[in-house]
């Protein structure tokens, strides 16, 4: 399995009050849409994989919002923000927190539905498709401007899914000797077999690596490997 | 009485004013949202050329559930409405069928003629037995005979 990640750190925050970490499958890459998404005519679509991987950087730190009927966008209430982005086989997860204090209806709604019952929907902008002529549209290029929660009937794809706390926000603050600034740092990695494991906390290899690459770069910032 | 005439005058124009400023925000309505459907067209031509989308959302097309379900609505009445219209177009043929039946049922002759097979002792015709028949019709001339009998079969009296 072929793994493309991409986070933005964030300082650690023991039990901070207004963060509740989520985990969701946004969409699938290189597999049509259950339904034709909205704005695009009628036409199912397939966000190919070379797309999704080129538009992750936009999608960090962009808001998850949700709508009180939760069927779609309302780009007005942005409960939360994505934080990491994984395409792994065909699912593009992502991974974020939610401003649960500010916003106790959404873990409300979580606790009171149905397991599964919840997905995710993406908002794309200056998306471009390959033939608008053909009966699905592929999407070559695309910039994520943004999420939402929403009952996974009304997603155009039916396997997103949301989930909250299932997993925490990867968050590089407390590895490093040397305290990191609460600018968010960024890294891309590109993992190979096994490395399913892009949202999992305290690894021991991470670690090692995370440190030397800060010896070696001896900066804050931007950092792609 | 002049200064009334002058406040009518003046209503009268305020009025006419007042319809012709309605006039006019209807026709800029109407403009305005031509306007917004060709700039609409425009995009999409444009869209479609370029293979450019503005803005994208993986939600279901809600509108375009909607329009459909419209649709599908519009259809079912009209499915209905026709429905309608061939059950009474049925009905009103079962009916006219019914009554050309009930037409064709009833056995009527010629008052006269009914008369005289009153007099000769047949009061009902809906059934005539041949016998009686000729036997009331026995004092008629023969052209007479031939003419009831012609009327008698042309009401369906006899056979």
């Amino acid at each position: 399995m072929k793994l493309e990640a991409m986070a933005v750190m964030l300082p650690d925050v023991a039990s901070h009050p207004n963060r509740a970490p989520f985990t969701g499958v946004l969409t699938l890459v290189d597999e049509p849409s259950t339904k034709p998404p909205s704005g695009a005519r009628g036409h199912r679509v397939i966000l190919t994989r070379a797309a999704a991987l080129e538009a992750l950087p936009s999608l960090l730190g962009m808001a998850v919002d949700y709508a009180p009927s939760w069927d779609g966008h309302d780009a007005r209430r942005k409960c939360g923000i994505i934080t990491q982005a994984d395409v792994e086989g065909t699912r593009l997860r992502v991974a974020g927190y939610l401003y649960s204090k500010d916003f106790p209806e959404v873990e409300r709604q979580m606790q009171q539905c149905a397991s599964g019952a919840m997905g995710m929907s993406w908002e794309l902008a200056d998306a471009h498709v390959e033939d608008m002529r053909a009966e699905v549209w592929t999407l070559t290029r695309a910039t994520f401007t943004g999420a939402a929660i929403l009952l996974r009937d009304k997603a155009a794809y039916r396997d997103t899914s949301f989930a909250l706390g299932a997993a925490r926000c990867r968050t590089f603050a407390a590895r490093s000797a040397n305290p990191e600034p609460a600018a968010a740092a960024r890294t891309h990695r590109n993992f190979r077999d096994g490395a399913g494991a892009a949202f999992r906390m305290n690894e021991k290899g991470k670690d090692t690596t995370w440190n030397h690459k800060r010896a070696t770069c001896g900066q804050a910032g931007i950092r792609t490997r | 009485m002049e200064s009334q005439t002058g406040d009518l005058r003046t209503g009268g124009d305020t009025n006419a004013m007042s319809e012709n400023l309605e006039r006019m925000a209807e026709r800029m309505e109407a403009a305005a949202s031509l306007f917004e459907r060709t700039v609409t067209q425009l995009e999409e031509r444009e869209s479609a050329r370029t293979g450019e989308v503005q803005k994208m959302v993986a939600t279901v097309d809600a509108s375009r559930e909607s329009e459909l379900q419209k649709k599908l609505e519009a259809a079912e009445q009209q499915i209905a409405e026709m429905r309608a219209q061939m059950e009474a177009q049925v009905e009103t043929r079962g009916e006219s069928r019914i009554e050309a039946q009930a037409r064709s049922a009833r056995k009527t002759v010629p008052a006269a003629t009914a008369q005289l097979l009153a007099k000769q002792g047949i009061s009902t015709l809906e059934t005539v037995e041949a016998g009686a028949l000729d036997a009331a019709l026995s004092g008629l001339s023969l052209e007479q005979r031939i003419a009831v009998k012609a009327q008698l079969l042309r009401a369906g009296v006899v056979g």
